[in-house]
């Protein structure tokens, strides 16, 4: 990525959707799109690759829940073996409901604490948004400036057709995109 | 296609001459065995009417939510409940056949303490007339909720969704208690001696498992061959796929939520439910029950993918429905018949009439109206649907 950054921005979702899908098309690397709440369709839009945090969640799960199983086993019928209403030492049934809750256990808190680390955020981090009403009624669209042969006057004519409301050149530090 | 050329001759001949064949074979049964054709009979009953219940159990749980998503196939589960009123009286009719199969709770049997209530709740005619009732409010509500749908389809308008809103509340109050009591009407006083309070709850997870499961097949068939097409799209599909694998897990929940409480206590008045299910070759029987039901949907459903492609929906949903087949013989088979598990003809029979009564009805009660709700307000979101 390089350090020049082209910000457009939006009044409408369905104004950024299509700008999204047109930027796309014409091949220009899109850095991240901002929008005040979920749109429905961005992620298509923008081509994102499916999200990988449903792995993370699935083996969590299975860690929690095999994991579980095998400690409640070594628990119960290796190291302190203790007769319970005459059920065998590795009964199975007895060890579903604690097992079934660590899966869940480690399955929600492995896809949270996943989600965290990768998007970076912590207690106490700064909210820096690109611009501020990307909060309440704004949608912005972050392109790459990276090709020698991105031309901004052409890339505004591309998108004043989507009711482009403003259109920014910013050089950002290589710390962050802000 | 339009609906009418959907109710083709070609599908209704053929569903028509299952049916018939199915009913020809067990009317033979009857004479050879009768207890284990009057078994089958009561399963395909139950079957069939718990398909028609779920159809108007969907179509309530979303109109009071407010759901939007399901009313561009909402004509699917409206059409699964016009199987209540044939298939309803059918099961009536089975049970009266044979109502000295439940073994009526004999004086001087079972706990003292509440010995009155049960020898009171479970006489023969205090139980044939609960049995109407049930019945005659599930069609009763039921129809009153497709005729709503159908009239808004002319007039539209805003009024008839508060109406069959309002309608939905009381269906599903109706429904929680009638249907509770009906399972164990029907099937667990084959059994008079045992109890199990989560029996209601195993008996609806096990429904909506299964007509979610009608429903995503015949969403897809109609999708490619019919009027849903262009109409159903894939976000639709996604969702009815989640349901299903959340009603699987819900399923398998209940199930082990039941059989764990009486495995830990094991005490024999419990017990000996689960033992006449687990010896012999009933045990495997009970693996294959969850396998269909829970460990099949549940790891394939789980990818984003497979809930998206109709190959993999249309065959998980065969499984879940061939499960609930195994789950309610399970229920039913070992009180009645007992021994061994048999698979013969005659179950092969009862599940042609099942197939055969099922399309034919679903397809005839699906022709009668529109294929898509037009006159609902809400219709553009729902094809406009995004999950």
């Amino acid at each position: 990525m390089s350090d020049r950054l082209l910000l457009a921005t939006f009044e409408q979702e369905d104004d950024l959707l299509a700008a999204t899908s047109e930027v796309r098309r014409r091949g220009h690397k899109i850095v991240d799109v901002y929008t005040p709440y979920a749109v429905h369709g961005l992620d298509r839009a923008m081509g994102l690759k499916a999200s990988r945090l449903t792995w993370v969640c699935f083996i969590c799960g299975m860690i929690g829940a095999l994991g579980m199983l095998w400690f409640e086993h070594w628990v119960g019928s290796v190291t302190w073996p203790i007769d319970v209403g005459g059920k065998p030492w590795n009964s199975l049934p007895s060890n579903v409901p604690v097992a079934f809750e660590s899966a869940v256990l480690l399955a929600g808190f492995g896809s949270v604490f996943a989600l965290l680390a990768v998007s970076r955020l912590f207690p106490g981090k700064q909210a820096h948004p690109v611009i501020e009403r990307v909060t309440d009624d704004r949608f912005v669209l972050v392109l790459d400036e990276a090709d020698a042969q991105f031309d901004v006057s052409q890339v505004k004519a591309m998108l004043m057709p989507f009711n482009l409301v403003e259109l920014e050149e910013r050089v950002v530090s290589a710390g962050g995109t802000h | 296609m339009t609906p009418e050329s959907l109710s083709s001759p070609t599908i209704y001949r053929q569903l028509t001459k299952l049916a018939i064949v199915g009913a020809f074979v067990l009317a033979i049964g009857a004479l050879v065995a009768p207890e284990r054709t009057w078994s089958n009979l009561l399963l395909v009953g139950f079957y069939l009417v718990t398909l028609g219940l779920g159809g108007a159990l969907f179509i309530s749980l979303n109109n009071v939510c407010g759901a939007s998503w399901n009313i561009c196939f909402r004509r699917i589960p409206e059409a699964f409940s016009g199987l209540l009123v044939p298939t309803g009286l059918a099961l009536l009719g089975v049970l009266a056949l044979r109502y000295q199969q439940y073994g009526w709770h004999h004086h001087g049997e079972g706990d003292a303490g509440t010995f009155w209530f049960k020898e009171l709740w479970a006489t023969p005619s205090s139980w044939m007339i609960r049995s109407v009732a049930y019945v005659v409010v599930w069609i009763l509500l039921s129809r009153a909720l497709v005729a709503v749908s159908r009239r808004q389809d002319k007039s539209g308008g805003v009024g008839l969704s508060i109406l069959s809103r309002r309608l939905s509340a009381i269906f599903l109050i109706a429904y929680a208690i009638t249907f509770s009591l009906a399972s164990y009407d029907w099937i667990l006083l084959l059994e008079p001696m045992w109890f199990s309070t989560i029996w209601g709850v195993y008996n609806f997870a096990g429904m909506v498992q299964a007509t979610l499961a009608a429903m995503i097949v015949l969403t897809i068939f109609l999708r490619k061959r019919g009027p849903l097409r262009n109409v159903v799209t894939d976000e639709h599909l996604h969702d009815l796929g989640k349901l299903l694998l959340g009603f699987s897990c819900f399923w398998m929940y209940i199930w082990f939520s039941q059989y764990m409480l009486i495995w830990y206590t094991n005490i024999p008045e419990e017990t000996f439910y689960y033992m006449a299910r687990t010896q012999g070759s009933w045990g495997p029987l009970m693996v294959v029950n969850i396998v269909l039901n829970w460990v099949v949907p549940f790891f394939v459903l789980l990818p984003r993918p497979s809930k998206r492609n109709e190959t993999i929906m249309v065959r998980i949903a065969f499984v879940v429905l061939i499960g609930r087949w195994v789950d309610l013989y399970l229920m039913i088979f070992p009180s009645t018949v007992g021994g061994s598990p048999l698979f013969g003809f005659l179950e092969i029979a009862g599940m042609a009439l099942l197939i055969g009564v099922f399309g034919r009805l679903f397809f005839q009660s699906f022709a009668k109206a529109p294929p898509v709700p037009t006159g609902d307000p809400l219709l553009s979101e729902s094809l406009h649907y995004h999950c």
